[in-house]
């Protein structure tokens, strides 16, 4: 099951879709900043941490798929008084495919690594995403709602983990007749490790501004 | 008297064996030589009897020829009327035939010229097959006479009754009457069997001989052009611009800004929501609300609605054009006219 999805998607993006299919060849590049939470939760405890993290999205669209490139680093401050500041990196690579103009399917790898004194913890995460837009304004104001779940996940800790999901919604603003645009966005996760032995969530807020061209 | 019995022998053995020694045609040929070696009543015997076998014996020429060197031979054996007849039967299978001057003495040839005289018949050539397309087409009907005298042309409608009369008149040497597939008022003929009589008339007004000819009529119509596809939908332009519905974007903003407030609790359970999503939530009310206010209806766009119409008029021209050429073709009456081969009746 966890690979009929990734699967699945993939041949949602080699079909040909005569609606994708109608759209232009497009590059846009997505910069911008986020405002970072971090909280995990053990039995035996949690950790809370916040920072902020840069970050780059590109998107190439080649109909009629299209080819989605992540990538964030920051620093994570504890907010608690026991818990160690450590770096965030995070990228992801996603195929994508549009099988109707208000939904667009994606599927990839998501790997995000918080690299502490004491150790690196990486998680590789494959994941299934649904994304979906609603214009607000004549087009050019989008809300959006993206939800996603890992169909395999790993995790450098023991005892290994046990799958994340997350979720993200949003509001790009697109100036008329412009190829500029900015994001809005709230997003959050939680990666869980076997055994419930612990559960890790990151939140982000996230502003950027993005340029694209034909 | 000795020649006589010698012929009759001769005569009567060409008879006993037709099939074993010699054909119509080899008699005709032998008979004739016996004529250019004056033997008139070997010739006449030899040349009757091949004469006597069926129709289908001898070609036409052949008989022709027969019967000329039959009626010279006849004529040198004193049976000047037996002469004429045979002459008379030639005109009547050929009546353009004429005798020919540098084989012929005079004597032979001046009977003949006096037959011809004084029979009465017509070929009649027809096209055996005519397509009458325009009006002033016709079917061309040559008449070729023996000598002067009155004919009757007339077509019979398949029932047997007068379709038109073409021709009532003298006919000296030949003649061509013209047939445009049509009756006396005018009106095209229908498809089916019509026929073409010629009859010849003697001086009292008999008719003295008949040639009738089968004319197979068929009403031929034109293929009818295609109608012009109709304009493609990918060359239509849109004429309204799209409306917006300010309820939609009023209630996927809301929907969107309470996603953003109750996504951690269903996504992290645990985990206490950031505070900063406030602000996402916050933004998309904003755009919900202005979304709202945008409200639009349907435009109509001016120049899209005038390429449109630009369009519809082209294929409506086109459309009228191949209605205007079919209109025309289905009401041309096309004929195509096939003729049967001639069948002769002497007499009245």
């Amino acid at each position: 099951m966890k690979r009929a999805l990734p699967l699945l998607l993939l041949a949602l993006a080699a079909r040909p879709v005569p609606l994708a299919a109608q759209l232009p060849r497009y590059l846009g590049l997505d910069v911008g900043l986020s405002r970072l939470q971090f909280q995990s939760s053990s039995p035996s405890g949690g950790e809370k941490l916040s920072g902020f993290a840069a970050l780059g999205h590109w998107r190439i669209v080649l109909r009629p798929v299209s080819l989605d490139l992540s990538y964030a680093q920051g620093r994570l401050a504890a907010d608690t008084g026991s818990a160690v500041a450590r770096s965030f990196v995070e990228g992801a690579v996603f195929l994508t495919a549009r099988p109707a103009p208000w939904l667009v399917l994606k599927a990839g790898p998501h790997v995000r690594a918080y690299a502490a004194p004491g150790g690196t913890e990486r998680w590789i995460l494959w994941e299934g995403r649904a994304h979906a837009d609603a214009p607000l304004l004549d087009g050019e104001w989008l809300a959006y709602g993206e939800l996603w779940v890992s169909v395999a996940s790993s995790v450098n800790v023991v005892p290994g983990a046990s799958g994340a999901r997350g979720a993200e919604v949003g509001l790009t603003l697109k100036l008329p007749q412009s190829p500029v645009w900015g994001r809005l966005a709230y997003a959050v996760d939680q990666a869980n490790l076997k055994t419930g032995a612990r559960t890790e969530s990151l939140q982000s807020v996230v502003l950027t501004a993005g340029f694209g061209g034909r | 008297m000795r020649r006589a019995g010698l012929a009759l022998a001769f005569a009567a053995c060409a008879l006993a064996l037709p099939a074993r020694a010699q054909t119509p045609a080899e008699l005709v040929s032998h008979g004739i030589r016996a004529y250019q070696n004056l033997d008139y009543d070997s010739a006449s015997a030899m040349l009757q009897a091949a004469l006597v076998r069926p129709g289908a014996a001898l070609t036409d020429s052949d008989r022709i020829r027969g019967l000329v060197y039959l009626g010279a031979s006849q004529l040198y054996r004193d049976r000047r009327d037996s002469a004429a007849a045979v002459f008379g039967r030639v005109l009547r299978l050929d009546p353009r035939y004429r005798i020919d001057q540098l084989v012929f003495p005079p004597e032979i040839t001046g009977l003949f010229q006096q037959v011809r005289l004084v029979t009465r018949a017509v070929t009649v050539i027809v096209p055996a097959q005519i397509e009458l397309r325009a009006p002033g087409d016709a079917v061309p009907i040559a008449l070729y006479a023996t000598t002067l005298h009155p004919v009757d042309v007339i077509v019979l409608r398949p029932d047997g009754t007068r379709l038109r009369t073409l021709y009532q008149g003298g006919v000296g040497d030949s003649l061509v009457v013209r047939w445009d597939g049509r009756a006396a008022d005018g009106t095209p003929a229908d498809s089916g069997r019509y026929g073409l009589v010629v009859t010849s008339h003697a001086a009292d007004s008999r008719v003295v001989r008949s040639v009738a000819i089968p004319l197979d009529v068929a009403r031929v119509r034109r293929d009818t052009l295609p109608w012009p596809a109709p304009v493609p939908d990918s060359l239509v332009l849109p004429e309204q611009a799209p409306g917006r519905s300010g309820m939609r974007s009023l209630g996927a903003g809301f929907v969107a800004a309470l996603a953003t407030v109750v996504l951690p609790s269903i996504v992290a359970g645990r985990a206490s929501g950031a505070g900063d999503r406030f602000v996402v939530a916050g933004g998309l009310s904003l755009a919900a609300v202005l979304g709202f206010r945008g409200e639009r209806h349907p435009q109509p766009i001016p120049g899209n609605i005038a390429a449109n119409r630009a369009l519809q008029e082209a294929w409506q021209r086109q459309a009228d054009s191949v209605q205007a050429v079919n209109v025309a073709r289905v009401a041309e009456v096309r004929l195509l006219i096939r003729a049967g081969a001639a069948h002769v009746t002497e007499g009245p």
